[in-house]
């Protein structure tokens, strides 16, 4: 107790101060030297043809480039925030084998993100921006954090209803929200999102909570489709049934498919994975609105931004993701590819042909405020 | 006070201040939004949400808290005052709960009770408070153990002497002599019951935290969020009033030579029951998660489609992120811990704004750091092509904004037991304020210091939604692998970085607890 010596508070210290240093090296190392390009040829130039410095920077030795931090990315390199994040990694392999452009991304939610774009501003190091769900790249193209692209192959590939009107986002693929029922407990499903306020769903019904955006559209596009007034009274009567809110797609089915509720408002992907997983998992599609305006539609939408770095770039890896990487990447998660002349994973096949709601993809950012506002006022968890 | 004094203390306060005002300023640009409130905004959320809101926090808050002081206290107590086997190995491990992240015990527990309970049930405030209690008593347990410790032998065979048993003993001697403990320990739970996001929403638990992200991310009003934070701010400022009001009037110390506190033998029946009870809380709250684990570790193996650069990568980013972050938030709080103290209630209040941070949840801190940061991108003649936003930097000056406070108390709590004699002959005799900090002060603190340190490296290992939201590309942290496999309700593939996640907390742990028991036996 006599004796303080600060050396032994030094000595338990600096070993951890000099390992996080030391490993904080290794790291920094790690990433300044890029896998070795192996797309070095033909089919590079074919790819790339109509981007001039794809050459360049297919030829361009990527070994002398610092590639850590936030520091300005390596010139062949494209930075991509992303609210998607369940298998887009071989995505991004896959365009990278095909141009020798590196993809360096990083994921959060869909708003998150935007708020970081908005606070970055002029200096963002994102050149493309990628989310999973039409609101939040429609409201990020209302707040000018995007660039409007004037490119053939976006316009010539993706229908005019999934892309902004002023070439500012494209959607990639389309995920369809619909009725998901146990094909066990029901012989005749819902046919419509009205009939979820059916008092004989009382205590069946399985939803995901309002803070998740694919809820939010949804309910922006009943907004849309039926009037404030009706969409209100319909959500209210879904709200009487007294739901389980699970936040998880995944998790409502498997609740189906343990009796915890027999009928859920999913993504028809998710059911896609399970049925991938287990061909006999007792879960069934009802395509929902088919005699009215089809079933409701989001959607994976990219952009390139407004102060992309590196914005040629950007638009070459939307332009690969929209025409020769579509299929991989719609199939990866068992979406549906937004070229309509692309035929989606087997998987899909099988749940049958549908009507889908595309008119509506374009106002769900606008209808997002009301949407949010109505759920809190039904008292919709 | 002369002038020459008076000069002295000019980098003291310069200190303080800077310290201060760099951390609380992505705080105050949110809180700014205070002085314009949007009334409308308010009304509405008063009609809708808002009353929610706040019966779920004050519900959830009331239970964990209960939950935590009730079981820290009990456990502590058993360990501290009576003897039964295995007492010594299994005191220490009561404490490696707190390496298991609420959010891993929270998705291992709604996984586990699906079964039994039902889908509807499991997803219940009362699920998710049970799974916050695991993971939370020990900080409790923590500060009671060593106050019961203090109360000391003479205290007790005093009360025994005057007639009273064991169980009035307890009540009437031990458990108000350990009431500051109880209130600093309660105080660590409630903040992080209060900023809590990843367990609340795999309950569908609707506390305020969870609002303020679902105004700002729902609807991108950025004003009508930092209103509500304030909010937050205010109950956190409530509790910690109340713990001070709690430890007021308690300097009571035991006069005379205190010896520390013997444990009694028990009979072999209670003992029994001692060590079953015992048992059953290291099960429930780290056996079960850990088995479940390896489980499903055992399931899917360690190929993880989603995921890049593989467990090294993740287990390096974890280590240098909250490595670089703790010995950061550290330094710092042991600067701040040691001006204030000369800087009276002014310097106390500053140290109090500091800590700002720690009473929001970790989105908020994020959002009000890439502001931050961002407007200083924009003025700041830094290199072309280098932002402070996304880098490594800007992480960890976020994660020290939130977590400064468990340096500087820790810290400062270590300085209130160094006898001001000590340092009053230090200054007598020439030593320099720096001087003395670093040859006095902090070396007998130091074990306080270390412990800090660990508790530090527990919170920034665990730490989400800022490491989500601020880390640079290629940093990716165990949390965030858990965090995209959790959002999809894949448990099996988040089972493998839960665990490694949970070692590397482990190891914090040890740290923690040599701190402690090397702490204990200097004072004794």
């Amino acid at each position: 107790m006599r004796t303080p010596v600060p050396r032994r508070v030094l000595r338990a210290v600096a070993p951890i101060a000099l390992l996080a240093v030391v490993l904080a090296a290794c790291g920094a190392e790690e990433e300044a030297v890029p896998e070795p390009d192996d797309a070095e040829d033909a089919s590079v130039e074919e790819d790339a043809a109509d981007t001039e410095d794809a050459d360049a920077n297919a030829d361009a030795d990527a070994e002398s480039d610092t590639g850590d931090d936030a520091a300005a990315a390596p010139e062949n390199t494209v930075t991509v925030y992303t609210g998607r994040h369940y298998g887009i990694e071989p995505v991004f392999e896959s365009f990278t084998e095909a141009t020798g452009i590196e993809v360096r991304f990083t994921t959060g939610s869909d708003p998150e993100l935007r708020e970081r774009l908005l606070a970055e501003g002029e200096n963002t190091p994102a050149d493309v921006v990628m989310t999973a769900d039409a609101a939040n790249i429609a409201l990020s193209s209302e707040a000018g954090l995007l660039a409007a692209l004037d490119s053939e192959v976006l316009s010539d590939t993706i229908p005019e209803e999934l892309r902004a009107e002023d070439g500012t986002w494209y959607a990639l693929s389309r995920r369809i929200r619909v009725i998901q029922y146990s094909e066990e407990r029901l012989d005749t499903p819902p046919t419509t999102y009205a009939e979820l306020g059916d008092p004989e769903y009382d205590g069946r019904l399985c939803l995901r909570p309002s803070t998740h955006p694919y809820t939010q559209s949804l309910v922006a596009a009943l907004i849309r489709n039926e009037g404030a007034e009706e969409a209100e009274r319909i959500v209210a009567s879904w709200v009487a049934n007294d739901p389980i809110y699970i936040n998880s797609d995944t998790d409502m089915l498997r609740a189906i498919e343990a009796g915890d509720c027999d009928v859920a408002l999913a993504n028809s992907y998710y059911l896609g994975r399970l049925k991938a997983e287990d061909p006999d998992f007792p879960v069934a599609i009802s395509w929902t609105e088919q005699d009215s305006v089809g079933a409701h539609t989001n959607i994976s939408a990219a952009a390139v931004t407004a102060a992309a770095p590196n914005p040629e770039a950007g638009q070459q890896l939307l332009e690969w993701l929209a025409s020769d990487g579509l299929k991989e990447f719609s199939d990866v998660n068992f979406e549906y590819p937004a070229a309509t002349d692309v035929e989606p994973a087997e998987v899909l096949v099988g749940f049958g042909a549908f009507e889908p709601d595309h008119a509506s993809v374009r106002e769900l950012g606008a209808l997002n405020a009301e949407s949010v506002d109505l759920l809190a006022e039904v008292g919709y968890e | 006070m002369t002038t020459l004094t008076r000069l002295r203390a000019l980098p003291g306060w310069a200190a303080t201040i800077a310290i201060t005002a760099v951390v609380a300023a992505p705080i105050l640009v949110l809180g700014a939004s205070v002085l314009d409130p949007s009334v409308e905004v308010w009304v509405r959320l008063w009609e809708t949400r808002l009353p929610r809101m706040i019966r779920e926090t004050v519900l959830l808050l009331g239970l964990v808290l209960g939950g935590a002081l009730l079981l820290g206290t009990g456990l502590a107590w058993l360990v501290a005052a009576h003897r039964f086997p295995g007492r010594r190995v299994l005191g220490w491990l009561l404490v490696t709960p707190l390496a298991v992240p609420g959010y891993v015990a929270g998705f291992v527990w709604l996984d586990t009770l699906s079964g039994p309970l039902g889908i509807r049930a499991v997803r219940s405030l009362w699920v998710g408070a049970f799974a916050l209690v695991l993971t939370l008593y020990p900080y409790v347990y923590l500060f009671a153990r060593a106050a019961f410790r203090d109360v000391g032998t003479n205290a007790l065979d005093a009360a025994r002497t005057l007639g009273h048993g064991p169980v009035s003993t307890f009540l009437r001697v031990a458990l108000p002599m350990a009431r500051p403990a109880l209130a600093a320990g309660g105080a660590l739970v409630a903040m992080e019951v209060l900023t809590d996001i990843g367990t609340v929403r795999l309950f569908n638990i609707g506390t305020l935290a969870d609002g303020v992200l679902r105004v700002w991310f729902g609807t991108g009003d950025r004003q009508a969020a930092a209103e509500l934070a304030t909010a937050l701010l205010v109950a956190a400022v409530v509790l910690i009033a109340s713990e001070r009001l709690l430890r007021r009037g308690a300097s009571f110390t035991t006069g005379g030579t205190t010896r520390p506190l013997v444990p009694q033998p028990m009979a072999p029946r209670q003992a029994g029951i001692a060590l079953a009870v015992v048992l059953t809380v290291l099960v429930v709250a780290v056996g079960v998660p850990l088995l479940r684990l390896l489980d499903w570790v055992g399931e899917v193996g360690t190929e993880v489609a989603t995921v890049a650069g593989g467990l090294g990568h993740h287990v390096r980013s974890t280590v240098v992120v909250a490595g670089a972050a703790s010995v950061t938030s550290l330094v710092a709080g042991s600067v701040l811990a040691l001006s204030v103290r000369r800087r009276g209630s002014a310097g106390r209040l500053l140290g109090r704004v500091s800590s700002l941070g720690y009473a929001m949840p970790g989105p908020v801190v994020a959002v009000g750091v890439v502001i931050t940061l961002a407007a200083l991108d924009r003025v700041l003649p830094l290199p072309p092509g280098s932002v402070l936003v996304g880098s490594t930097l800007g992480l960890v000056f976020a994660l020290v904004v939130r977590y400064l406070a468990v340096g500087y108390q820790g810290v400062d709590a270590g300085l209130d037991r160094v006898p001001p004699e000590t340092v009053d002959s230090a200054r007598v005799l020439g030593s320099g304020p720096t001087r003395t900090a670093l040859t006095v002060e902090l070396p007998q603190a130091r074990y306080a210091v270390l412990a800090a340190a660990a508790l530090l490296a527990i919170d920034t290992i665990k730490e989400l939604p800022i490491t989500l939201l601020l880390r640079p590309f290629g940093v990716d942290t165990l949390a965030v692998w858990v965090w995209q496999a959790t959002s999809e309700s894949l448990w099996a593939q988040a089972a493998l970085p839960s665990l490694a996640m949970v070692a590397v907390g482990m190891a914090a742990v040890g740290g923690l607890l040599v701190a402690l028991e090397r702490g204990a036996e200097v004072r004794s």
